[in-house]
């Protein structure tokens, strides 16, 4: 069922954990809230099990006002962080908690199927102690799910476990999801966990929504520094506008406040607002989508870097026509595995980052070398230069 | 350590090597022992004398080995309506001062009000007082409220000191609890009164069980306290022994001695059972 948060808000004391708050979470969507501890993401949440009463605002869950509701009569269930098994019953007793208190009589039907379901059979008379955290999850889920509720609550449900079992664990949470198509919201600091289960996430940041959408849009149109430094990493060079969008082209111009040099990116990527001419922005980039080229031109030995047009007065060879171009010399080379990472300093940013795919690597491109940067125009993203450029890069 | 020098002058160290290690290795288990036998011999004593078959009045040199005494725990005068009374004392102190200081020690763990850390400090103050301050104050105060000195009067004074250590008991499992398990029990379902019955309750009987017990043994055995809010008709099983032994003590007195350290010995080792089975499982 649909939930529909409007004008929530909480506070504890002096302190703020949720400001005025409007969310809407579609019916049978696996939705993130994510953020850094301290967001007010698990507050939201506990407002929504009904553990926490609202300073104001409503909650409706379908038409029905729910926001005074107390948690136990809420059609709504939740897994805990850390699980809040109860400790003096056995895995089977547990399940049968919710049904029990609403006085169902035969439930062992029913807790046999769960356990299938998440495949805990034979530890039905097994106490929560002697399980390993995976199987404490698995209860957890479980438990809650068995009351067939209209919406399940996940409270960093796998954040004590380690980083394999987590992994599988987001696929099993995903594929349960879609079993039982009942709606999901998932608090989780983790923004790998968030991206690869939610359909849409909600970035939140000291007690507000910063971005709310679908994980790629988060990822490749971040509208604040927040969101593009929490998710993935960011590259933000400090611009200056030189020519908003016209009618023959909806180019944004640019240019480095470092070493003036010229960017172009495509009007809709950019979150500011009726951007003018002279106007400050940060420029960013994915290192993932930024090419490295040697200054020298392309390694004569690989023939990686074949692309056909030729290249403009002044750039090596190799570098596309119309790309966003920067220079700079590598700092720093470390080898990943499945790719490089590179630090180069440039003019335009002290310290850039560069992810390159460990296939046909120039062989020059170690610390030193004089390297040219460049990535495509609709691979730019431009934000607002009056927010903290760093913001969100602590909380990783 | 010592083996590792065989040139060593003093070639006795060889001799001496093995012994010592030994020593070492079982140093924690001989001092241990040590300790319980310093602890249960006095025990063992009463209850072998409970055997015994004393010529005069004084039940101190052994004699004889005899099962009188324990064929017939009743055959002095006055002793078993004395450890009735006593029982029935100890019973209810330990139901009223365990009911109150189970809602005290909640109070105190869950929630702030003014006055708390006071009252923290004054639940402490029974267990601080010397016995003999509490128990003539609390006379004082009897004789001048003039309230008749006898069964409830003795009532009163040992629920007030059995208080303290229930709500320390009590208190420590309470803080010690998850307060997300009674959330989960909310949020499955369960009522204010059903999580308190289902949850709450289950997780803190422990720290209940060791506050009842406790205020059970300290009421049974307490003399000092009882000795001054009395009245001239009710004797304690205490203030009989402490009467007995000014004329001569039975043997019966060692029967029920014994009897309640044998009791007190399958209460401890039946819940030690029960608790490895319930692991085991």
């Amino acid at each position: 069922m649909t939930i529909t948060l409007s004008g929530i808000t909480k506070t504890f004391g002096d302190f703020t954990a949720v400001h005025p708050l409007d969310l809407t979470v579609p019916e049978g969507s696996f939705f993130a809230l994510l953020g850094a501890s301290g967001c007010g993401k698990t507050t939201t949440l506990r407002m929504i099990a009904g553990l926490e009463e609202p300073t104001s605002g409503t909650i409706l869950l379908g038409d029905d006002d729910i926001t005074h509701l107390p948690p136990h009569k809420r059609p709504v269930n939740t897994v805990f962080q850390n699980y809040a098994l109860f400790p003096h019953l056995d895995v089977s007793e547990n399940i049968a908690f919710g049904l029990r208190r609403r006085g169902v009589k035969s439930v062992s039907k029913q807790v046999a199927e769960m356990l299938d379901l998440v495949q805990l059979g034979d530890m039905a008379r097994r106490k929560p102690r002697q399980l390993s955290g995976g199987q404490q999850q698995r209860v957890a889920l479980a438990r809650a799910l068995i009351n067939r509720p209209q919406v399940l609550l996940l409270d960093e449900p796998l954040g004590a476990l380690d980083l394999k079992l987590r992994r599988q664990m987001q696929l099993e949470l995903k594929r349960i999801q879609t079993e039982v198509g009942i709606t999901f919201v998932h608090v989780t600091h983790d923004q790998e966990e968030a991206m690869t289960m939610a359909d849409s996430v909600a970035v939140m940041y000291g007690g507000r929504v910063e971005q709310l959408g679908p994980p790629a849009e988060l990822y490749e149109n971040p509208r604040s520094t927040f969101v593009a430094n929490f998710l993935g990493t960011s590259n933000l060079i400090e611009a200056q506008v030189v020519s908003g969008a016209t009618a023959e082209s909806d180019e944004l111009r640019l240019r480095t406040v470092g070493d003036d040099t010229a960017l172009r990116l495509p009007a809709a990527r950019c979150a500011v607002e009726g951007v003018e001419e002279g106007a400050k922005v940060l420029v960013g980039v994915r290192p993932e989508k930024i090419s490295l080229t040697h200054t020298d031109g392309p390694d004569t030995a690989s023939e990686s870097v074949a692309e056909g047009a030729p290249a403009p007065a002044g750039v090596p060879a190799g570098v596309p026509e119309g790309h966003n171009r920067l220079t700079g010399r590598i700092t720093d080379a470390s080898y990943l595995g499945v790719s490089w990472q590179y630090l180069i300093e440039t003019p335009a940013c002290s310290e850039l980052t560069v992810y390159e795919q460990n296939v046909a690597r120039d062989s020059r491109l170690t610390p030193g070398a004089h390297v040219v940067l460049h990535w495509r125009p609709e691979h730019t993203f431009a934000l607002d230069a009056a927010q903290d450029a760093a913001a969100g890069e602590e909380a990783i | 350590m010592s083996t590792t020098a065989p040139t060593s002058p003093r070639a006795g160290s060889h001799v001496l090597a093995a012994p010592v290690r030994w020593l070492r290795r079982n140093a924690v288990v001989l001092v241990g022992s040590a300790a319980l036998a310093y602890l249960l011999v006095p025990n063992l004593v009463v209850l072998a004398f409970s055997f015994n078959k004393p010529a005069g009045r004084f039940n101190y040199a052994w004699r004889t080995f005899s099962t009188d005494a324990w064929t017939d725990p009743c055959g002095v005068a006055n002793m078993c309506s004395s450890l009735g009374l006593s029982l029935r004392i100890a019973v209810l102190a330990t139901l009223i001062a365990t009911a109150f200081g189970t809602f005290a020690a909640f109070a105190l763990a869950r929630y702030r009000f003014r006055g708390k850390s006071t009252t923290n400090a004054l639940i402490f103050l029974p267990m601080a007082m010397p016995e003999v301050v509490m128990g003539a104050s609390l006379g004082t105060l009897f004789l001048n409220t003039r309230v008749q000195f006898g069964f409830v009067t003795i009532l009163i004074a040992h629920v007030m000191f059995c208080l303290s250590f229930v709500v320390v008991a009590v208190k420590a499992r309470v803080m010690s609890m998850d307060p997300r398990l009674e959330e989960a029990a909310r949020d499955l379902y369960a009522g204010p009164f059903q999580t308190f019955c289902r949850v709450t309750l289950p997780l803190a009987a422990p720290g209940i069980a060791a506050g009842a017990m406790l205020s059970f043994a300290l009421s049974f055995d307490d003399f000092i306290i009882t000795q001054f809010n009395a009245g001239p008709s009710t004797v304690t099983f205490p203030m009989f022994v402490w009467g007995a032994a000014q004329r001569g003590v039975p043997v019966q007195v060692n029967v029920i001695g014994s009897a309640m350290f044998v009791l007190a010995l399958v209460i401890v080792l039946g819940g030690q059972i029960a608790a490895n089975r319930r692991k085991r499982v």
